[in-house]
């Protein structure tokens, strides 16, 4: 079907034409937005309750809507407890999805790149067989994945959190697209200069693809923050736990301690928070400009 | 819409910063291989599930440090998670020299664990007969018991005698009394969200078993398909307290007065002592058909050695040194924090906290009714009994039809295990 | 290596080998710089994607009951055995139950959210970022609001709470399957959680809509609202619709989590991922067994997504490349 892709490298103006309309007033469209905004608020509301509430509260005779008391405790009591080093878990968690994000970029998109753009007589038979490994489910692969990488004595280490899960057939399958839609003239130029492939792609596409690779960023961080099989059975050791195994341990045999997993949750969202508001403005371009619109 | 035309960061500062991410990552690689080679001589690593009682992380890491012969570092986990985990891991080199589980004949028959006859032999009176029993196969001994967990029914006196009802002896009488302990703020029965914890002692009290001594089903019989009816009755009722936020270890349903008698261990007993006073007592599990006896099932946790193992033998003197050798640690393991009863009778008869009130009374269940695991019950057998559960109790599915599944699972298993 | 050399970019990929211009040779070739750009990516995804693949397809035909390192050849027992089972074929049923909920209406939701966001003209960011923010948690952390809080059986859960002002009674939502209230605990958590992203592509694919469309409608004399939105907005959004489908159904596909955290040992509502799990590949230990349902599953998606790329058109980019 014939592409209605705007040239890639974001450079349009915001549109301001009346396109739709007329269905809603402008006062009830504010009117919806808002009420399914409080809807999909509304765990993130519990979230909060249950975390800053005590266990009895938030297990009480009645639902209450607000803790009587809240417990501004409950915060320290998650970083003084000797049993789960949380921060120390907090930090492992940054360290992985950083480096899974910024490993992940790299080989996905020079992978798509070379995939997309680079003419090899067996490139697209390749494309096939990454393609191939989206359609085998993780858990599948996922006790002999762990008895390769103990082997290689990888457990409790970055190394073994991080190496196995860079490679990844979605992201990779999203660069190509994306880097089928990009604007030749823009490296024939380049290769005019004298630029082979390699200079071509870092001194021209990726800066003008930055707004993709920062919506790949996104998404690529969330999945490394809230990765939870995987480190669950390498990080043997309290010391080498992400934030996710962490939350679980809160979850023992014989007493469930609310109000601790509630926390743990609600602190180990609030990173993500931060790391979507500073990069959602351009999750949007980014993924305008995705091949996945067709 | 602010964001369009900013795409220019500079790419050299990015890359720069990438670059030193990497380096950073692979230095940090490099120092985090968590102390599994250090200390000096061998170095042990046992593996327990997440015990909920206060203090109970604790007291085995100090049991572990004052042991002298090897390096001991211990892994805590979830619970939730902990056979995933301890399966997965006996599968690699960096599985536990030394682990606690209970007794099942497929890591036996699979070279997972260790024979333990000579450690134990020396001492082998000494233990509860049914927890040798329960660990042997072929006349060798492979798990030394801790702990035994009688597990059965707690209810709170002054809800019973507000209702004017007694302690049932039927499962008919129980499911009478539940009726009348309902009201619109307490259910009269717990016996956790999907109801596996009854799955033994229904089997027992029905006066069947799980399998002959032959390895073949005894647990297909007419008293066991009536039980389940009656469950399925007691599910629908409306008397059962459903979808409670803790699980029926946990005693917090009871202890919040969410219901009125919930299934429950000898271990939560401390627990329920604080919160409830005196205003608790305990009952087994009552008969199902005429031809039944009341029953009680005697969980518990064993130590286990991982076969596969670098350090058999310096793992087994460790199991020997701690369960077999200091009574003090399996005395205050046993007791100090959730109740347990020790497994070997002089440990037991020293027990003052087990000696009055309920605990008392519990340890008279516990050697009065009590059944212990059937080593040759293993866990894909469990598992079809559980869906069982599922299909006729909590779904109407004929009995009959699901106990027939039933079979074709456990028979598979049992041809595979025994031929 | 091939040591081709050709430079020439107009000529279609099928480049045969030219004789080799040696001097300016591997930095211009596209070979060696295919593999340059791809080889580290390849090399790790043989390593650590492909190698357990292929174990699996090793196990699937041994005995390997404990063990990943079996020496018993069974030949096709396990294929035979997971083929014959009701309960992993019954699972197929569930996922395509589990699948016509889903998949409809996160697709409706998205793009009604979509539209909504994409008229705003005041706090716009704003509500993306409400909308959004949902994908940021995790499905473990979903499942223990969901259960514990939202749909606790209790009489103390929201849910209970809000339909006893009405004066119903507590219902016991993920334990009693009869009506199969734990299909609406299910939908409603996976729609929050996945909602927000498919609504930031459905966004994306808004914003590529040329407005002349919408102009040359409105001379047309085409009323705004339905009519456009009928016949300009959701023909135009075709291809992304097809991408979302697909990508919603892999995801109904690969569902596990919150099967898992929810609706432990039930033996209904348990996708082919859940049966497997169960069956073999949990704490029963039969990897023989459970490597060889998986193959079948990923055999049966490979089937399945090629169809819907013949029906749909999906990834007719390739072609026109």
């Amino acid at each position: 079907m014939p592409e209605v892709r705007k040239s890639a490298p974001a450079s349009g103006k915001p549109r301001r034409v009346k396109r739709g309309g007329g269905v809603m007033s402008s006062t009830g469209l504010y009117i919806a937005t808002g009420v399914s905004a409080l809807l999909f608020l509304v765990p993130f509301y519990i979230l909060l309750r249950n975390a800053l509430s005590t266990d009895a509260e938030i297990t009480g005779e009645n639902w209450k809507f607000f803790p009587t008391d809240i417990q501004w405790g409950n915060i320290g009591e998650l970083f003084t407890d000797e049993t789960v080093p949380f921060a120390q878990s907090l930090w492992n968690s940054a360290v992985v999805a950083t480096l899974h994000t910024v490993g992940v970029l790299l080989l996905c998109s020079l992978a798509g790149y070379g995939l997309a753009r680079i003419p090899y007589k067996h490139a697209n038979k390749i494309f096939y067989a990454v393609l191939g490994t989206l359609m085998v489910p993780t858990a599948v692969t996922f006790v002999p994945s762990f008895v390769l990488v103990s082997s290689l004595g990888w457990v409790d280490t970055y190394r073994g959190l991080i190496i196995p899960g860079l490679f990844s057939g979605f992201t990779c399958f999203l660069f190509r697209q994306y880097f089928l839609g990009f604007p030749k003239e823009l490296e024939e130029a380049a290769r005019v200069d004298g630029l082979g492939y390699w200079g071509a792609y870092w001194r021209i596409v990726v800066p003008n693809s930055l707004n993709f690779f920062a919506a790949m960023a996104t998404i690529t961080f969330i999945q490394g923050w809230n990765a939870f099989l995987w480190p669950l059975v390498i990080g043997q050791d309290p010391g080498a736990w992400t934030v996710q195994v962490a939350l679980s341990s809160y979850m023992t045999n014989q007493t469930v301690v609310f109000h601790m997993i509630f926390m743990a949750t609600a602190v180990s969202i609030l990173p993500l928070v931060f790391v979507f508001l500073f990069l959602q403005r351009w999750l949007v371009q980014g993924i305008a400009q995705t091949g996945i619109k067709g | 819409m602010s964001a369009m035309s900013n795409s220019n960061w500079d790419r050299r500062s990015v890359l720069r910063a990438a670059m030193g991410l990497a380096a950073a990552g692979g230095l940090a690689a490099c120092g985090s291989n968590t102390g599994r080679a250090g200390g000096s001589g061998k170095t042990l690593v046992q593996m327990f599930h997440a015990y909920g009682e206060a203090g109970t992380e604790q007291a085995i890491k100090k049991y572990a440090k004052a042991y002298k012969e090897a390096n001991v570092t211990t892994q805590w986990i979830t619970s939730a998670d902990f056979e995933s985990k301890l399966f997965s891991t006996l599968l690699t080199d960096n599985a536990p020299d030394v682990f606690e589980f209970h007794p099942q004949i497929q890591m036996i028959k699979s070279g997972q664990v260790a024979d333990l006859t000579d450690i134990i032999e020396p001492v082998k009176d000494d233990f509860n007969p049914a927890d040798i029993q329960s660990h042997t196969v072929d006349g060798k001994i492979y798990g030394v018991r801790m702990i035994d967990d009688p597990q059965f029914f707690f209810y709170r006196k002054s809800m019973f005698e507000e209702a004017g009802v007694d302690v049932p002896t039927t499962l008919d009488e129980l499911m009478e009394i539940s009726a009348k302990l309902t009201t619109s703020k307490v259910k009269g029965l717990y016996i956790g969200n999907d109801l596996h914890n009854v799955n033994d002692t229904l089997i027992w009290s029905a006066g069947a078993q799980h399998l002959t001594e032959n390895n073949e089903i005894a647990y297909h019989t007419d008293g066991v398909v009536e039980g389940l009816k009656k469950m399925r009755k007691l599910f629908t009722s409306g008397d059962l307290l459903l979808g409670a936020p803790t699980e029926s270890w946990d005693p917090s349903s009871l202890n919040q007065g969410l219901c009125a008698i919930q299934f429950c261990g000898m271990w939560a007993m401390p627990q329920i002592q604080d919160a409830l006073g005196d205003d608790w007592g305990i009952f087994p599990f009552p008969k199902v058909t005429d031809s039944g006896k009341q029953s009680v099932y005697n969980g518990g946790w064993s130590m286990f050695v991982n076969a596969k193992g670098k350090n058999v033998e310096a793992a087994k003197e460790y199991v020997k040194w701690l369960w077999i050798d200091q009574k003090e640690y399996q005395e205050d393991w046993a007791t100090s924090y959730g109740f347990h009863i020790p497994p070997r009778a002089s440990l037991a008869k020293e027990a003052t906290k087990l000696k009055s009130g309920n605990a008392a009374e519990g340890v008279r269940l516990f050697n009065e009714f009590g059944h212990f695991d059937n080593i040759g019950w293993t866990q894909a057998m469990r598992t079809a009994m559980e869906d069982v559960w599922a299909n006729c109790v909590r779904k109407d599915m004929d009995p009959e039809a699901a106990l027939d599944k039933c079979d074709t699972a456990v028979n598979r298993e049992l041809k595979k295990l025994f031929g | 290596m091939s040591t081709t050399t050709t430079r020439d970019l107009a000529r279609p990929a099928s480049a045969k080998a030219s004789p080799a211009k040696p001097r300016r040779g591997l930095r211009g070739s596209p070979t060696f710089n295919f593999w340059l750009f791809t080889g580290p990516f390849l090399i790790g995804l043989a390593i650590f994607v492909y190698a357990p693949i292929l174990w699996s397809l090793w196990l699937s035909f041994f005995e390997a009951r404990f063990t990943v390192t079996p020496d018993e050849f069974v030949g096709f027992e396990n294929y035979a055995y997971m083929l014959t089972n009701d309960d992993f074929v019954g699972s197929l049923g569930t996922f395509t139950v589990f699948a016509a909920f889903i998949v409809p209406t996160t697709w409706a939701l998205s793009l009604g959210l979509a539209l909504l966001v994409n008229r705003l003209r005041f706090m716009r960011a704003f509500f993306r970022s409400v909308f959004f923010l949902p994908t940021a948690v995790s499905y473990v952390a979903a499942s223990l609001i969901w259960k514990m809080s939202i749909f606790s059986g209790v009489r103390f859960g929201l849910m209970n709470t809000v339909l006893g002002w009405f004066g119903i009674d507590n219902i016991a939502w993920l334990i009693d399957p009869n009506p199969p209230w734990y299909w609406l605990v299910i939908v409603t958590a996976r729609l929050w959680l996945q909602s927000g992203f498919y609504m930031i592509l459905f966004i994306a694919a808004l914003q590529n809509i040329p407005d002349e469309l919408y102009e040359a409608a409105a001379i047309d004399g085409a009323k705004p609202g339905w009519q456009t939105f009928w016949y300009i907005t959701l023909p135009q959004l075709r291809a992304t619709s097809t991408a979302v489908i697909l990508l919603l159904l892999v995801a109904a596909y690969q569902a596990f989590d919150e099967f898992f955290n929810l609706l432990s040992k039930t033996t209904w509502g348990r996708p082919p991922l859940m049966e497997l799990y169960y069956k073999a590949l949990g704490e029963s230990q039969d990897y023989g067994a459970g490597s060889a349902g998986a193959l079948i599953l990923t055999v049966l998606i490979c089937a399945v997504t090629l169809l819907q790329g013949k029906l749909m058109g999906f990834g007719r980019g390739d072609e026109s490349k």
